[in-house]
Order: structure tokens, then sequence, then C-alpha cells
């Protein structure tokens, strides 16, 4: 057992001294997290990156209902959502656009107002036409779908208001129109009134109870999943170098060399892979403790961390070990441990949230161990505990068993373990 | 120019030894753009956010709430049981559940107890959309029963109801009418693609995000055949045949580009198969952009080849440049999503510039004309770094 150790903690310290090897364990999933970090808004305290949307208000109405609209996007409400800009050219504003200069125009016809409210006095006229529907344009980038959403998403509530206004006016008229408690005269600047008092009328007569899950227990940080997503993803680098090592030592000829001393290769088999595992749980503890002190991240439950850090790097480990297993050279080791980073990468999560993916897809995600680490990662950030990990721990631990006894048979087949 | 050829196949060569390096050629980056733009749907999807629904209530007022949901141009309601939406959700398969719990009908917003729960996941954009459209939607099914209660309390002050009766029919009058103005309300907003010549596809931000993160990383490999050649001791003796320094630069340089241009050339074909997208609009504008980017990370890969010592370095830093570059170049999220000083920041990356240029063809229809600017950009690049690189550059 001792000597089991002794060759774990070599490989161990043989890690730490390839400057190249950790730069690409440590540095990259570290500099990925920051840019994570910054298109889930993370670091600027919103539910994405997005701020300061560059819009174009074309504002041709220049009446009440535009001028509205227009301050509602200078409004100290939107001020760190928006940044809008004033043109008095469509034409421009559309070329902005599609020069990407700015994510929507909001161009408000002439008479947009007047297609609302007429004209005061005008409403009872003989000659009184009504007027036919202005449309607001909103002028979207399509390569800046997500800030033109936004942008339509204001107009959209804006004009929604605008016809609650106009028909909690119109039904209130024509209900004391038809009692006969109102006279032509009045009509009109009743109606006005109203349409312009919106705000102090009763106007929701349903409430929206919010629930976010989890979120009485403990806040929720992006980071919490988006840092062992990373962490998981290079992890699998990590197993594979490790991997490496073992084909390594047989083609650098320090194996015999190992195995002349009173040494068995079960137990150098055995150091390796221990090797392996001390180099997993060294790399995620290191990122981890990276994101704690860096970014401030709140993992939960300690023991539920530590062991759930055990269990995924048990899970690689066994993926290390089978990739080691099917090579024959540390090249080849170097090749497939890559390919099986990226795959995981994307098939466990840690690139786009497994919901966007087919049935099939999410089905085969399960085999990888990122997906069921950052199941667990995220039950952690969600305030669970141990308890509620036995689920993602087990089938980390059920996968390595069954991955290094499939390695173990092969090492076997190949001799690697009788001699 | 049989020199140059000459190390351009011995290049190849080694690069294509192993079987896997066909995997990264063309294998990976095919499924991570196949993976990736799955979860962005082509223009004949419905394309907006899925809002699971939980109708128990089933009264013609939740009827009128899912209806105003299904004309949302945000989110697309998926009416399930409570176990199958929660079940979703529990599995995070879900943004948000929206409950209308039994009870809700005209009665109940009469008397104001009408209350309906969204459970949304946390730090979620989507589930925030969801959240704006709930709300819109319960607003405009309330505000016909809100501007009758308003007509109420108007005639109210004007003239007191004389029956509970009286005071019933006002208010349904009221309501049917209101509901009326309220269905007769013409379209007030029209939203216009900008410039796209076909359909707008979001899937053409994966096809070239993907194509640059998988070209981008072996051509900054270069630095790894340089430290290849080092190690090996090869490139002493490449030296001492009549092939010049700058020959031997050249021609491992030109054909790596050439490589890249291939292996562009195929997914871009791929792109235009298997994901119908026109990247084929403009077949000089395409070339032109491809090439300088090839050539702008060819020479970012030579100036890595000047510090860097060995292979296994080298391969590391490689993937390590490449994935983040491409990730703060707007290639896997778009820019928009980043904060606007990150997104002047990354005006330094020739990732940003060629995302850009390819965005500006294959998504906003653009022509020659529209990716110069880009193409000059990733030429100065280029400029920069082949100097750097040259002058730099360590034969022994």
């Amino acid at each position: 057992m001792v000597k089991t150790l002794l060759i774990g903690l070599k490989d161990l310290k043989l890690m730490f001294r390839d400057r190249a090897a950790l730069t690409f364990m440590l540095l990259a999933p570290f500099l990925l997290t920051i840019g994570m970090g910054f298109v889930t808004g993370r670091f600027s305290g919103g539910s994405s990156g997005l701020s300061d949307i560059p819009v174009i208000i074309v504002n041709l109405d220049n009446d009440q209902l535009g001028d509205a609209l227009t301050e509602a996007f200078s409004s100290e409400e939107l001020a760190d959502l928006m940044e809008p800009t004033a043109s008095s050219d469509p034409e421009a504003a559309r070329r902005f656009i599609d020069e990407d200069q700015a994510a929507a125009a909001v161009i408000i016809p002439e008479g947009f107002t007047r297609s609302i409210l007429p004209a005061a006095g005008t409403t009872f006229d003989q000659n009184y036409m009504e007027p036919e529907p202005v449309q607001i344009e909103v002028y979207a980038s399509p390569s800046r779908p997500t800030s033109a959403g936004v942008v339509k998403a204001v107009v959209d509530e804006f004009v929604s208001q605008i016809e609650e206004g106009r028909t909690n006016g119109m039904t209130t008229m024509m209900g004391l129109g038809s009692s006969g408690l109102l006279d032509l005269q009045d009509m009109e600047g009743e109606a006005r009134r109203l349409f312009e008092n919106i705000e102090q009328a009763e106007t929701t007569v349903i409430s929206l109870k919010k629930n976010q899950a989890g979120a009485q227990a403990v806040e929720f940080d992006i980071l919490a999943y988006m840092a062992p997503g990373m962490a998981l993803m290079f992890l699998m680098y990590t197993v594979s170098y490790g991997g490496r090592s073992i084909l390594a030592e047989r083609s650098q000829g320090t194996l015999p060399r190992l195995l002349v001393s009173p040494t068995s290769m079960s137990q150098v088999l055995g150091g390796k892979v221990l090797g392996i595992f001390f180099m997993g749980v060294a790399q995620i503890g290191i990122l981890i403790l990276a994101s704690t002190v860096f970014f401030g991240v709140k993992w939960g439950d300690t023991a539920g961390l530590l062991l759930l850090i055990l269990a995924a790097v048990f899970g690689a480990t066994g993926w290390g070990m089978l990739i080691t297993a099917l090579s024959r050279t540390p090249a080849q080791v170097a090749n497939i441990g890559a390919a099986i980073m990226l795959i995981f990468g994307i098939l466990g999560g840690s690139f786009v949230n497994l919901e966007q993916m087919p049935a099939a897809i999410r089905m085969f995600s399960r085999i990888t161990p990122n997906a069921w680490g950052l199941d667990g990662f995220t039950t952690l950030a969600l305030g669970g505990t141990l308890l509620n990990l036995v689920e993602p721990i087990g089938a980390l631990l059920v996968m390595g068993a069954m991955l290094f006894g499939i390695a173990v048979l092969l090492f076997h087949r190949q001799g690697m373990i009788q001699k | 120019m049989k020199k140059i050829f000459a190390i351009t196949w011995k290049d190849a060569i080694i690069r294509f030894t192993s079987a896997w390096e066909l995997l990264f050629f063309i294998g990976l980056p095919i499924v991570f753009t196949f993976l990736l733009a799955g979860g962005t749907p082509s223009g004949n999807e419905d394309p907006r956010i899925s809002l699971l629904l939980v109708d128990e209530a089933k009264t013609a007022i939740s009827r009128q709430i899912i209806a105003e949901l299904e004309n949302s141009t945000a989110v697309r309601p998926e009416v399930l049981s409570r176990a199958e939406a929660q079940g979703r959700f529990d599995d995070r398969r879900a943004d948000a559940i929206f409950f209308i719990p039994s009870g809700i009908d005209i009665e109940s917003l009469q008397s104001g107890s009408a209350e309906v729960e969204l459970l949304q996941q946390p730090n979620n954009i989507n589930a925030t959309v969801a959240e704006r459209a709930v709300l819109t939607a319960i607003r405009r099914v309330s505000s016909s029963v809100s501007a009758a209660q308003n007509a109420v309390k108007q005639r109210e002050t004007r003239q007191p109801f004389t029956s509970e009766a009286e005071r019933q029919a006002f208010f349904e009058s009221s309501l049917q009418m209101a509901q009326s103005i309220l269905e007769n309300a013409p379209e007030r907003v029209t939203v216009i693609e900008g410039l796209v010549e076909d359909d707008y596809d979001p899937r053409a931000n994966s096809s070239a995000g993907q194509l640059i993160t998988w070209v981008f990383v072996p051509l900054f490999g270069i630095s790894a055949l340089f430290a290849y050649e080092r190690q090996q001791g090869t490139l002493q003796r490449l030296l001492t045949t009549p092939a010049s320094k700058a020959t031997f630069l050249f021609g491992t340089i030109f054909g790596q580009v050439l490589m890249a241009l291939l292996q562009m050339l195929l997914l871009v074909g791929f792109g235009i198969a298997a994901m119908k997208l026109n990247w084929g609009r403009e077949p000089l504008a395409l070339f032109v952009i491809l090439l300088t980017s090839a050539l702008a990370a060819a020479a970012f890969g030579t100036t890595m080849g000047t510090f860097i010592k060995t292979e296994a370095q080298a391969n590391g830093l490689s993937i390590m440049f490449g994935m983040v570059f491409a990730m703060m170049g707007g290639c896997w999220y778009p820019l928009e999503l980043f904060p606007s000083a990150v997104q002047n920041a990354v005006r330094v990356l020739p990732t940003t510039w060629a995302m850009q240029g390819m965005l500006d063809l294959v998504l906003r229809g653009g022509g020659l004309q529209d990716v110069l600017p880009e193409a000059g950009v990733l030429l100065g690049f280029a400029a920069i770094f082949f100097s750097v690189g040259v002058w730099r550059f360590r034969y022994e």
C-alpha cells in the first residue's frame, strides 16, 4: 500500500513540475469561467450580460405618445439596460442597424398619437373620420436577437399600456353614455381624462406569485454551475494525461526498471491510478478554491461538496483508465483524451444548457461524469445537502467502478497485470 | 516553389500520421456545429421559448390567458399536468412553469382574489422573458375586467345602482364591451428583421463560430510544428539543405493555411448541405474573409512558436488560446451578451473580426464591400504577428 501511495504521490509531484500541463489544466478552465461569468451577467449583477443596449429612437410623431415612448427608453428604470440615441432620419437609422451599429431602431411614425387620441374637439365633429391605425416599426438587427427582443418587449409593454388606457376610457364612456349619464359634449374630455389617468385606475385583477426554485434556501450563483462545468471538462484532460504516463513508462523503458525493484505490476498500476485520482482531486480542488477566493462563489454543504468532488474524479478516472487500456501509445491517449474532453464537455452541459439538446442526446449525456457532476453541483448551489446528492454520487461511483473493471480486464488481456 | 510544396506535403504527413487527426479536422467540428445549432431552431421552426403551463382552473378566464400566451411573440405555452410539468422542471428541462390554479374565474377576478403562480429557474434569462410574457398575458385578460370594474365605479360616483342585480348587469355589459374593444384593437407594432436577404436563421452563428474555433486552434498549433522540428533536431538538418530559412518558414505556414482553407471549405459545405445556410451567396467575399482569417490565425501561431519550447507546451497553449479567443470573440455566445466594456476590449482579438466578417456574409447577406473592413483588420493582425514571428524566430 505504501508503494502504491508513493507512486501516486510521485506522479502528482511530476504534474506540478509540468508547467505546460498545469497551464492547460488550471489556467484554461479559469479563463473560460471568467468568460462565462461575463456572458451570464455574473460580474454585472443581471441574469445575462446584457446592458447598455444601443437603440435608435426616431420620433416622427413628436406628440404626446411618441414623446412618452421616447422618454420611456431614457427613463431611470431602463438606464442600465438601454443606451438610446435620437435620430430624425428613419433611413439612416435602418442603415445603422444593417451595419450592426445598434440592436434595433424604434421608428414612431408621424400621426401615431393622433391614430389613438384624436385632437381635442374633433371627435364629435361632423367631418371627423376614424384614423387609420399607425404602427410603430421595430427594425431589429438579426445578429443581436436577444437585445432586439428586449427592445421589442419594452415597446410591446408601452403599447399594451396604451391599449389598456384606451379600453378603459372607451368602456366607461360607452357605459355611461348608454345609461344617459354623460352627454356628448362631456364625453370626449372625460375619455381623455380616463385615458391619461390610467395609472391611477385599478389595472391588474390577477396577481402573479413568483417563485424561484431553491431561492428561499440559498441565492443561486450561476458561477457555481459554470466553474465546475469548465473544471469537469478539463478534468477529462487530466485523467488522460495521467493515463499517458502509464504508457510512457513502458515506452521510455522506466517500467521494466520499476519492475526489477520488489514492486509488482499491480502495485505499479494501482499507484498510477492513485496518481491520476490525486491529480484530478488537486485540479478540481484548486479551481473550486480559486472560484471561492476570486469570485466569492459559495458552494453549499461542505461534506456534500467534498464527496461530490471525490466521486466525480473517481468517475472520470475510470474513463481515463479505459482510454489508456484501449490505447497503444501515449500520443494515442492524448488524442483520444482531448477528443473525449471536448465531446463530454458539450454533452455534459459545460457549454450549453442540456435542455436545448434533443431527448436522445440528453439521455446519452448520462454516460459522462460531467452531466452527473454538474447535477450535483447545481443541487448544492440550490441549497441541497449530502442527502440530495445520493443519485449523482451513486451514479459516478458506479460509473467509475464499471469502467475501472473493464480497464483491468483489458490490462489483464494485454498481460500488464500478470507481469 | 517545389521546395515549398515538399515542406507542405511533409507537414501534412506529420499532421495526419494518426487517423485521430481527422476527428479534429472534420469530425468534431461537425459534431459541435450540429449540437450547438440544435439548440437554435431553424427559421421554419417555432423560435419561441417553451413555457410549461398547468391549467387546473379550466374556465373561460384560464382559456383566455392561454389564448393570449399562444399569441405571444416570446413564449410558446405547452399545457401539461402538474406532475409532468414539475418533473420536467426538476430535471431542469424547463425554464419556468406557469400554474393557473382552480378557482380562477370571473368571480375571483371581481373579488380580487385571483392569483396565479410562476415557478422560475434561478438566474435564467428565458425564465425572465417568460415572466414578462405571463405578465403581459394576465394584464391583457385582466384589463377587460378592470375596465369593466372602473366603468362600474365611475357609474356609481354619478348614480348609485338600485340593486346588486343592476350592478352585476352593468358590469357584465361593460365586460363584454371591453372584450370586444380589445379583440378589435389593431396591431400597433410591426417588427422587421434588418438586412437579411433570406429568412433569418440563427444557426448561422453556430456554423460560423464553430468554423472559426476549429480552424484557429490548429493554426495556433503551427507553434507545435516548429517546436517539434526543433525538439527532434530536424530543423537543423533541414537548414543544412539548400532550402533557405524563408523557404522553410513560408512552406510551413503556407501548408497550414492551405489545410485550414480546405477545412473551412468542408465546414462551409456542411453548412450549405446540412443546415441550408446561404454561405455561397458571394463566393469572392467568402474567399477573402476565409483567407484573411486563416492568415491572421497562422501569424499568431508563428509568433507563439517563437517563445514556446516544447511540442506539449504548444499543443496545450494553442487549444487554450483557441478556446478562450473563440469564446471572447463571440464564436460561442453572441457578443451582445457581453458587457459593453468587454465588447470593446475583445476587438483586439482576431476571432472577433473573423466572426464579424462571416456573420456579415452568412447572416446579414453582405457582399465583398461589407467584409473589406474586417478583412483589412485581419490582414493587419497577420502583418504584425508575422513580422514579430519572423523577427524573433529561433532557427537553431
